[in-house]
């Protein structure tokens, strides 16, 4: 049991230092990885909650016309920021944030889903970040999971009266986390074949702690960031949003 | 952060495939991808990485941006290939202990069975991402647009992915401005500084959209917008683009039943 232990150690750390010294992507599972039995499955799962955050939209655009031009911008955001390399000093590469938490708390999780939706879309027919048959499972884990994830701490942690900037942090990293749980379960049980479920997706979650563990905390340290600089120069932004209230100190 | 020549735009606009419309190439695309997806060998998903690559090439899609597109895909393929190959399955093809078999501090074992499924997932992801690397660089974005509009896809769901296409490249510019004169102002020289400067870069992105969004709005309703972007409206489809996708279609189909 312990040679075993110790040859998946050593294997999962040479995959990983001899494949991700160039850049590892925020977690998008590519197209063609999941039998068309899961990829259903996962695009059913998206689905009710795309048509929510679009049945959202419609009712807030109706309101405020310049709404759908604001998601559209967020979405590039969550894009241009999925693109940026972060130095990740334990594992020696540059990774990507997901970004999702940023949205999520400015404009909800519904709509987050959506903008989420969107640039997956994009990425995954221009950019082959992501794919077409693995969009659905794709939207679970950085839409819904990243979304409902990082607003649900970031709402729990205002509750207990923890300043702006803490509780960003953690929505950014918590979101992170989420992303990368369920994307590890959505390729355990995808790829495992006749494997019982457990063992591997603890194989594939141990060969993505050195990227997403420190990753986690730079999308922290970068949600945080965001809502400070907000906070500092347009409050009345996140006054608008509903994030603080009006006169409430970080 | 110059990963943005992605879009067939940047790309020669007049090939083979350009002017055959873009429903038809989706269509043709969405068929081949579901039998890459369920069929139970390598040999076909092969067979579509190979000939979406040569689409490739012959659209005078340089190679670097192709190798580009698939390295990440392939990088993961590799990782599936390895855990299927070691850690799953029952039939061992070798097993090797370091360092030596008397003496083994760890064991490695490759399994024939695991190899066979993790090739297999491999073969899919190659298709896959091949064939979606061709219709991409082979089709407008906006005539993408247009297709899934017709493919009914929703409408506000389309008008968000041309909103954020629109912005994208102004954002990535003013993404690599402000990231370039950070970086000269030593602004990534330790872990705090770079995480500080991080923030303050996505901060004043969102900023400059939130912004941007309302000037955006105002500027479109100046111009009539009442809530709804007009879509390109698609001409009927031509008999003889459908009769040729139907052949593509049904050749793929025989050689997937073979």
């Amino acid at each position: 049991m312990r040679v075993k232990r110790a040859a998946l150690f050593f294997l999962l750390f040479t995959v990983h230092y001899s494949l991700f010294t160039d850049v590892a992507y925020a977690m998008h599972i590519s197209e063609g990885i999941l039998p068309l039995n899961w990829a259903a499955l996962w695009f059913a799962v998206a689905v009710p909650f795309l048509w929510f955050g679009m049945r959202r939209l419609r009712e807030l655009s109706k309101i405020d016309l310049s709404y759908k031009p604001l998601v559209g911008l967020m979405a590039a955001i969550v894009f241009v920021i999925s693109l940026m390399p972060i130095p990740v000093p334990t594992a020696g590469t540059c990774s990507h944030p997901g970004g999702t938490a940023i949205p999520a708390i400015l404009l909800g999780p519904s709509i987050t889903v959506l903008i989420t939706g969107v640039s997956l879309l994009i990425q995954a027919l221009f950019f082959a970040h992501g794919g077409l048959s693995t969009w659905g499972a794709d939207v679970v884990s950085m839409g819904i999971m990243g979304a409902f994830a990082g607003v649900g701490i970031f709402k729990l942690m205002r509750k207990f009266n923890a300043g702006l900037a803490v509780s960003a942090f953690l929505a950014g990293m918590i979101s992170d986390w989420a992303i990368y749980f369920t994307t590890s379960v959505e390729l355990a049980s995808g790829i495992r074949g006749d494997e019982p479920f457990g063992p591997l997706f603890i194989k594939i979650l141990i060969a993505f702690v050195p990227t997403q563990l420190p990753l986690g905390i730079v999308e922290g340290a970068m949600t945080a960031g965001m809502v400070k600089l907000l906070f500092k120069r347009r409050s009345d932004l996140l006054v608008k949003f509903g994030v603080i209230k009006a006169g409430e100190a970080i | 952060m110059a990963h943005c020549d992605c879009f067939s735009e940047h790309f020669s606009k007049r090939h083979f495939l350009s002017s055959i419309d873009a429903r038809v190439k989706l269509l043709i695309a969405l068929a081949l991808l579901l039998m890459v997806l369920t069929y139970k060998g390598t040999m076909f998903p092969l067979i579509i990485a190979a000939v979406s690559i040569m689409l490739c090439l012959k659209m005078r899609i340089p190679l670097k941006v192709l190798a580009f597109r698939l390295a990440q895909p392939l990088l993961l393929a590799l990782v599936v290939l390895l855990l299927k190959f070691f850690f799953s399955g029952n039939d061992t093809m070798f097993i090797i202990s370091f360092p030596s078999s008397n003496f083994s501090l760890f064991t490695l074992t490759g399994h024939r069975d695991g190899l066979t499924e993790g090739l297999l997932i491999t073969a899919r992801i190659l298709g896959g991402v091949s064939l979606l690397a061709a219709v991409g660089f082979a089709t407008p974005f906006i005539e993408f647009m247009a297709a899934l509009s017709w493919l009914k896809v929703p409408k506000p769901f389309i008008e968000i992915m041309m909103f954020t296409y629109r912005y994208l490249f102004v954002f990535l510019e003013d993404a690599t401005t402000i990231y370039s004169a950070q970086k000269n102002r030593l602004g990534y020289t330790g872990i705090k500084k770079g995480l500080n400067s991080f923030g303050v870069l996505t901060g004043s992105l969102v900023l400059r959209g939130l912004e941007q969004s309302q000037k955006t709005a105002d500027a479109m309703s100046q111009r009539g917008y009442t809530g709804d972007m007009p879509l390109l409206k698609g001409k009927p489809l031509r008999a003889i683009e459908l009769a040729a996708a139907s052949l593509i279609v049904a050749f793929g189909g025989a050689v997937w039943m073979i």
